[in-house]
């Protein structure tokens, strides 16, 4: 799998230096149409936690800080430069001057106060419209971490933590932390998430909830104007309805390729293949609370019952490496020592007649209704995992529920066992780890202290190397629990117009555009 | 003369004459035939299947048909040949179980309401306009989201939308005979209302009962199809139509015969029993008596 990656590098590589080169013109003007897999739930990147929401405020907002295009290295954005103070809990952020949100008002200071008091103050007047989940989850709580924002002078704002937070400034490039217009948050108070105000390259032209949304360039954006005049993001929620359209010529882009129709990109001449950097794991959890997971040799066996290469090989068109870790090899911190629990039925056998069910026994499996990146056939795959647990002798029953109530019940821990994943979104190795397995947060009642321990050191050591050390010993203690069997980190790939130029798509799962042009 | 004789000797059971009459029927003989065919193949399942319809060998996905796999394989390598085979069990296990259901209930609910009329006859028939007011699949799929997705769950589901279809039915033809001179003769001769009902009332409304039982089995396995479409219905690895066609979709364009050969077999087993439905109503059509 690794040489795929290689090429993938190279060929982005190869693109790349075409355009330093300058071989190629960008063009203006045009409208990209987007085809994707679901709706916006809503346009306040503070109140969604879904990747189609983030999608489109990616365009519409900045953040103080982002990520370099293609990955998750943090450059300035509405922040200029910042610094932090010799105990770690001071951050002063130098924010650009003469940028105004869309709505004319300025951006400064005081703003990004009202924002970030906003989110973390309860009392506060505008604290409504939703729960600020992400907030919560990456700040801890409310007003969580960040217990003072001052504004230094118009254009300096300053930070004070309660405690040290190493992965403090990866967070405030996610996102859910675009800086929205306060003027505008009050104007439309709990219909602000349908009336979108940042300072982004975008504006929100036109939203046909269910149908598109329909976004104009930003005339006076302070990085150039992007060259698109308008997008249209569509929502197709049939995978191979919306690879047929994009045959057809209705739309020029699509995420959520099945990995059916991968061949059959690679060999049209209208379109071309685009793979986004894998940072995800889909994994298959299986749940404490009920008899017999809790048992570690149990679970142990169904590390060993299932072949996740023939898997890959099957379902992911290749485009997937298998996984031993929850976490996947491009966030820092991996464990390469980690030794897999091969695939072995013989020795799945062993450690189940071990545990006392040496003829098996019977549960039920849930597998994902909706295709997800990590995951893009949850039916099959569920099927494929349900005929190697046969071979051990145990008998899954599948079982499945629509989307929304599917997360609802695994997140409150009803499910025996069950397929999901996670896209990470800040490329520190907290956002795998603490986030799926600390006994605080996951979904299948496991809750180990001794991980808890390591996790919340990790948490508070600024030191690099530290805090590398920490992780590595988390994911031994995970694999020595073996909560999951952690099945594959995917490559999941974008179909593309051969028009369409300079798409370059980001680990965590959604980009700007604003660099994005067609080519004539 | 010799003709005279033959209808002189002709069994006078009007059930027998019907018989003879769907056999001289194109129709009635091919939907017989292709239900006949169903039932054999159904029940020699295990005999006439090459493969294990469910044995997964995903090294084996999306083969083409050939002398192996005489219907290819699916996305999972399960042969497509021995699921279809499998499939018709379940598919004919639904239209039955189902429809049976709506019959016992729709035939009770239907004499009650015609045969004591007033409110009772005003309660259960407004009940059975409300559910007829629903889109019949919409009904279904709201019945087994209460229930849970499962196969036994959907034919409940398609056995109560189609009680309404059976009730009225009933009724209109216990109200066409209710007040007859024969009827009333049975009451005076001191013949007590369940006596009544099922001497005299059902087997007048057998005919028609008959051909909605029939044309009821035909939607009942569309229906259940299209809820096992929907991931409500059958549930993986069971080889249901329905289900299949569902898992065909993502692989339309690359390998259309997973697709194609449930898609026929739905078609084929609707068509059986439309076409016996059709068959049997001309069979029992008493104005076609003796034609």
């Amino acid at each position: 799998m690794r040489k795929i990656t290689l090429t993938t590098f190279i060929i982005l590589a190869v693109i790349m230096s075409v355009f330093v080169t300058g071989v190629m013109a960008q063009e203006q003007g045009g409208t990209l149409v987007f085809g994707r897999g679901g709706d916006s739930v809503g346009l306040d990147p503070i109140q969604v936690t879904d990747g189609e929401s983030f999608k489109v405020t990616q365009q519409i907002y900045d953040t103080l800080v982002d990520y370099k295009p293609g990955t998750t290295e943090v450059e300035p954005a509405l922040a200029t430069d910042w610094k932090v103070s010799e105990d770690g809990l001071t951050w002063t952020f130098n924010l650009r001057e003469g940028v105004e949100f869309h709505d004319g008002n300025p951006f400064n200071a005081e703003a990004v106060k009202w924002n970030f008091d906003r989110w973390r103050l309860e009392d506060h007047p505008y604290h409504i419209g939703g729960e600020f989940t992400y907030y919560g989850y990456m700040f801890k709580g409310f007003p969580g971490v960040i217990q003072e924002v001052n504004v230094v002078d118009e254009y300096t704002v300053e930070f004070v933590l309660s405690e040290k937070q190493a992965p403090f400034l990866n967070n405030l490039a996610m996102v859910p932390f675009g800086i929205a217009s306060p003027e505008a948050v009050k104007k439309y108070g709990e219909n602000y998430f349908k009336n979108p105000v940042g300072t982004g390259a975008y504006t929100l032209e036109e939203w046909r909830q269910g149908d598109r949304i329909i976004l104009k360039a930003n005339e006076n954006y302070w990085r150039e104007r992007a060259y698109l005049d308008k997008i249209v993001f569509r929502s197709i929620p049939d995978n191979s309805a919306r690879y047929m359209e994009l045959q057809a010529g209705s739309i020029d882009m699509m995420d959520g390729v099945s990995p059916e129709d991968v061949e059959s990109v690679k060999d049209s001449d209208q379109l071309k293949l685009s793979l986004r950097p894998s940072m995800n794991v889909g994994y298959f959890a299986m749940n404490f609370k009920f008899e017999p997971f809790d048992d570690v040799r149990v679970r142990r066996a169904f590390n060993h019952a299932i072949d996740k290469q023939a898997i890959i090989d099957a379902f992911y068109a290749g485009l997937a490496e298998p996984a031993k870790n929850p976490m996947p090899p491009s966030i820092w911190g991996y464990n390469e020592d980690i030794e897999p629990y091969e695939y072995n039925p013989e020795k799945a056998k062993k450690l189940l007649a071990e545990a006392g069910y040496p003829d098996g026994f019977e549960f039920d499996l849930w597998y994902l209704p909706v295709p997800r990146p990590y995951i893009p056939q949850g039916k099959f795959i569920g099927q494929a995992i349900q005929s190697y647990l046969s071979e051990i002798g145990v008998t899954a029953n599948l079982v499945t529920y629509d989307w929304a109530t599917y997360l609802d019940k695994t997140e409150h821990q009803e499910a025996p066992t069950y397929m999901l994943g996670w896209t990470g979104d800040n490329g520190d190795p907290d956002n795998f780890l603490y986030v799926l397995l600390d006994k605080t947060n996951s979904n299948n009642a496991y809750e180990s202290e001794e991980l808890h321990k390591v996790l919340v050191e990790a948490q508070k050591t600024m030191d690099h190397d530290r805090r590398v050390e920490l992780y590595m010993e988390a994911q031994e203690i995970i694999h020595k629990d073996a909560p999951w069997v952690p099945l594959v980190h995917s490559t999941p790939p974008i179909a593309l117009k051969s028009k369409v130029q300079n798409y370059i798509p980001n680990p965590t799962g959604t980009e700007k555009l604003h660099r994005v042009w067609l080519e004539e | 003369m010799s003709d005279k004789n033959k209808v002189m000797k002709k069994n006078t059971n009007p059930w027998f004459e019907a018989w003879r009459r769907l056999l001289q029927s194109k129709i009635g003989i091919a939907g017989l035939g292709i239900i006949v065919f169903l039932i054999v193949v159904a029940a020699l399942a295990p005999v006439l299947a090459p493969y294990d319809p469910i044995k997964t060998d995903i090294l084996a996905r999306y083969r083409a048909p050939s002398s192996e796999h005489l219907l290819g394989t699916d996305g999972l390598g399960r042969d497509i040949l021995s699921r279809i085979i499998y499939g018709s069990r379940i598919s004919l296990q639904v239209g039955l179980l189902s429809v049976a259901l709506a019959l016992v209930f729709g035939v009770s609910f239907g004499l009650i309401a015609g045969f004591y009329g007033g409110k009772l006859d005003m309660a259960i028939m407004r009940f059975m306009d409300i559910m007829l007011a629903f889109p019949s699949i919409l009904l279904a799929i709201g019945i087994v989201a209460i229930l849970g997705p499962q196969l036994k769950n959907a034919m409940i589901a398609i056995g109560i939308i189609n009680v309404p279809r059976f009730a009225r039915i009933v009724r209109s033809s216990v109200l066409s005979i209710k007040e007859s001179e024969y009827i009333s003769a049975a009451r005076a001769l001191g013949a007590g209302d369940l006596r009544i009902i099922f001497k005299h009332l059902l087997p007048n409304a057998m005919a028609p009962l008959i051909v909605q039982t029939t044309l009821s089995i035909a939607t009942a396995i569309l229906e259940a199809a299209a809820l096992s479409f929907l991931g409500l219905g059958a549930q993986p690895p069971s080889p249901e139509w329905g289900a299949m066609l569902s898992d065909a979709r993502s692989s339309l364009q690359k390998a259309p015969w997973v697709a194609t050969f449930p898609g026929l077999a739905i078609i084929f087993g609707v068509l059986g029993f439309n076409l016996l439905g059709d068959g049997l109503r001309d069979a029992l059509d008493p104005k076609m008596k003796n034609v």
